[in-house]
């Protein structure tokens, strides 16, 4: 691989904390749950019902949706506007768990000939058991499989570079066969040829299992790929990127926790009511991967881990790279969260902001190859044209600029401002030339 | 259970930073610089020793009436000031009056560096600026560095703190090895006029080591920092008739700091995705 692909920052992975302890038997059930709908899909519950684990509440409205399941059972007590992590306005269906001792886990019945499940009736489950993928994007796989209809290859992707969170790891270890079947499901519907079991270098553990179970099915179509171990490589785009270079539509990857969902659906028919998610950082008593329903607010989620020692100073969504910082504990566990992280002050704080030196760390860093720093210079001068020219919309926004800073700019905010004032900017100009 | 508190800070991603930082970048080249110091105070003693402290104290009342000045906050504790005073005390020549030594510092630090938009923002290198200037402005005064004559000793300091340098990994460590190359090859290519070595290498690397390292004043991207640099050598070369002259070197440096906004654009990142795009269009 050429070394300009392989740009990155070795960080400390901090995941041995997570690594201690884990068992994935159980899921964590939380007294109440606030399942976030999808914008296009409709409640089909009303408040005072009593649903059941694994029960429909909305359906969608649009064939590109999916249907949205409770992650408990219990009373809906409440359907109503909530912010989810990202910052934006949901609805969400409140589910008030039961008081009566929990009952056993729900047992699905496995479906009779899920080996031979034809593109079709694999697209209709995906939909009908609300299968969306488990990255920020939560795209629903139906989709996503259809609109990659001309993929000859098939990512799994099990790389985490971001410290702390070890749900996909930890999965793997636990399901590595399912993770397979899962794959070689996706595949049969893509129509694709290869299957690319992507993992991080350093984790070879996670990679030779994956070869010995490969080995063991007797494929000659899968292969399990490494990855350096530098942040950001092992990210969906920069796995398309690097491996595929110019090709990427020939190419499409999925989480490999997606991948397991995908086996539980088609083999198991089971609903998509819960993931895994990484509770962890300094502050946290016992951090730890679990099973989590989702809309179980990042609180419960704590206190699933016996909750904090110590008073966080940040509250962050996945990663502390690209994370998303949480303003309270009552935002809910969406598909899109790998990761709760409960960070002290010592490790998130913040110096002030200094001019730029020119020091170039921020380019010889940047794995999309642009520059940052010119990016943020012009945009501080509302210089667009500039900022355009020098890559600002192939910005992935992984963080590691503003990692790498020893100016400390706040790098992130002003590549942000840079792509908005560049729509504005645009828009202006297109609004010009037509008169 | 630790209570936790309602709302927490919610800025954007990273939400973790190196340990890097501006301060230690000044202080890491500071602390490079001692070997130099130590060995021109050793063999200079009085003469380097005064203009040593002489410079140091000219440097931060500068830095401090400077602040006051363009009503900034004084960053004394980043070591720039510092950086600069030393610099300057090592390219001073010998028997060079006090008044110029103040002279250079307030160029340097008020004149190359406030004057053209402080921290970060400057054009050309302040120390070369003010050493240039004063050169053109009092050309009889003014004579190569005192420390930069033929002693073994101070070419090993000279040594010793460029590989504190590159242990502190902060610049391009290929940097001072192509200045030398590029620098040694085009004066021999122009009759090989070298007449002292050990001075000759004195100069180049120190140009090499200490002078093209301040980021501020080079150009954005490493490739556009190795052609400046062999630009600045091959001018360096051409403009110093008789072997190594700190005049032609820093004006050489100074002439290609004019050329960092256009090698800038010329030699921009273009992003992984579109590299092959645009090749495919050439081929087309
Ligand atoms: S410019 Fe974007 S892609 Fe490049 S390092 Fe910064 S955040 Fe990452
Ligand atoms: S890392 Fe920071 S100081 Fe260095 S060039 Fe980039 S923006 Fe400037």
């Amino acid at each position: 691989m050429a070394a300009s692909k392989s740009v990155g920052i070795r960080l400390e992975r901090k995941k041995d904390a997570s690594l201690l302890n884990w068992n994935l038997k159980k899921t964590y059930s939380p007294e109440k749950v606030r399942v976030p709908l999808r914008c296009g899909s409709r409640p089909c519950v009303r408040a005072g019902e009593h649903v059941q684990t694994g029960q429909k509440i909305a359906e969608p409205d649009r064939p590109e949706e999916v249907t949205v399941y409770a992650g408990i059972a219990g009373t809906v007590t409440e359907i109503a506007s909530i912010p989810d992590p990202t910052g934006a306005t949901i609805t969400a269906v409140t589910v008030q768990g039961r008081a009566e001792p929990k009952s056993a886990p729900v047992v699905w019945e496995v479906r009779k000939g899920w080996e031979q499940i034809s593109a079709g009736e694999f697209m209709m489950t995906c939909q009908h058991l609300g299968l969306v993928t488990t990255d920020l994007s939560s795209e629903p796989v139906h989709a996503k499989v259809k609109k990659n209809a001309a993929a000859r290859t098939l990512i799994v992707n099990c790389c985490e570079p971001e410290p702390y969170i070890t749900c996909e790891q930890v999965l793997l270890l636990s399901h590595p066969v399912e993770i397979l079947k899962g794959a070689e499901l996706l595949r049969k519907a893509l129509g694709a040829e290869k299957i690319l079991f992507a993992f991080e270098e350093c984790n070879f553990e996670v990679g030779e299992l994956i070869k010995s179970k490969i080995f063991f099915l007797k494929w000659d179509h899968a292969e399990a790929r490494a990855v350096p171990a530098l942040y950001p490589q092992g990210l969906e785009k920069l796995l398309l990127q690097n491996w595929f270079p110019g090709k990427e539509d020939q190419a499409v990857a999925f989480p490999a926790s997606t991948v397991f969902a995908i086996y539980e659906a088609v083999a198991h028919q089971k609903p998509f009511y819960e993931r895994i998610v990484t509770v962890g950082g300094e502050c946290v008593v016992e951090p730890r991967s679990l099973w989590l329903p989702l809309g179980t607010s990042f609180r419960d989620a704590l206190h699933a881990c016996k909750g904090v020692m110590r008073e966080p100073d940040k509250m962050v969504m996945n990663g502390p790279m690209a994370g998303i910082a949480q303003a309270d504990m009552n935002v809910p566990v969406t598909a899109g969260t790998a990761a709760v992280l409960a960070l002290p002050k010592e490790i998130v704080k913040e110096d002030p902001e200094e001019p730029c030196l020119r020091c170039n760390l921020c380019v010889d860093k940047c794995p999309v190859g642009i520059s940052p720093v010119m990016i943020t210079l012009a945009a501080d001068h509302g210089e667009f044209g500039i900022a355009a020219i020098s890559g600002a919309e192939a910005c992935i926004e992984c963080g590691n600029c503003g990692y790498v800073c020893p100016s400390k700019r706040p790098m992130l905010k002003k590549i942000r401002a840079a792509k908005e004032g560049l729509k504005t900017h645009r828009i202006r100009e297109t609004a010009a030339r037509h008169g | 259970m630790a209570e936790t508190p309602k709302t927490f800070s919610t800025t954007l991603a990273p939400h973790i930073h190196s340990a890097d930082s501006v301060a230690k970048r000044y202080w890491g080249q500071v602390a490079a610089l001692m070997p130099l110091v130590l060995a021109a105070c050793f063999f200079r003693r009085a003469e380097f020793l005064h203009a040593l402290l002489l410079s140091l104290i000219s440097a931060v009342a500068f830095e401090f009436f400077s602040a006051k000045l363009f009503e900034k906050k004084n960053k004394f504790y980043h070591g720039e000031a510092v950086l600069i005073a030393l610099l300057t005390a090592v390219l001073m020549p010998s028997g060079c009056p006090a008044s110029a030594i103040i002279l250079a510092n307030f160029l340097a630090l008020v004149v190359a560096k406030e004057f053209f938009g402080g921290m970060g923002e400057y054009l050309f290198h302040p120390v070369l600026f003010a050493r240039v200037f004063l050169q053109g402005g009092v050309p009889g005064l003014m004579a190569e560095p005192m420390v930069f004559y033929g002693n073994g000793w101070i070419l090993a300091a000279i040594g010793l703190g460029g590989l504190l340098l590159l242990k502190q990994r902060r610049g391009y460590w290929e940097i001072p090895f192509l200045y030398l190359a590029v620098y040694s090859f085009s004066d021999l290519a122009l009759g090989c006029r070298a007449g002292d070595p050990l001075g000759f290498f004195t100069g180049v690397l120190f140009t090499g080591f200490f002078l093209l390292v301040d980021p501020v004043t080079l150009p954005l991207t490493r490739k556009g920092t190795r052609w400046f640099v062999s630009g600045a050598a091959l001018l360096g070369a051409l403009l110093s008739p008789r072997g190594f002259s700190i005049v032609a070197a820093g004006s050489a440096i100074l002439l290609m700091n004019l050329l960092t906004p256009w090698l800038d654009i010329w030699l921009r990142p273009i992003p992984h995705s579109s590299r092959k795009l645009l090749k495919e269009g050439r081929a087309q």
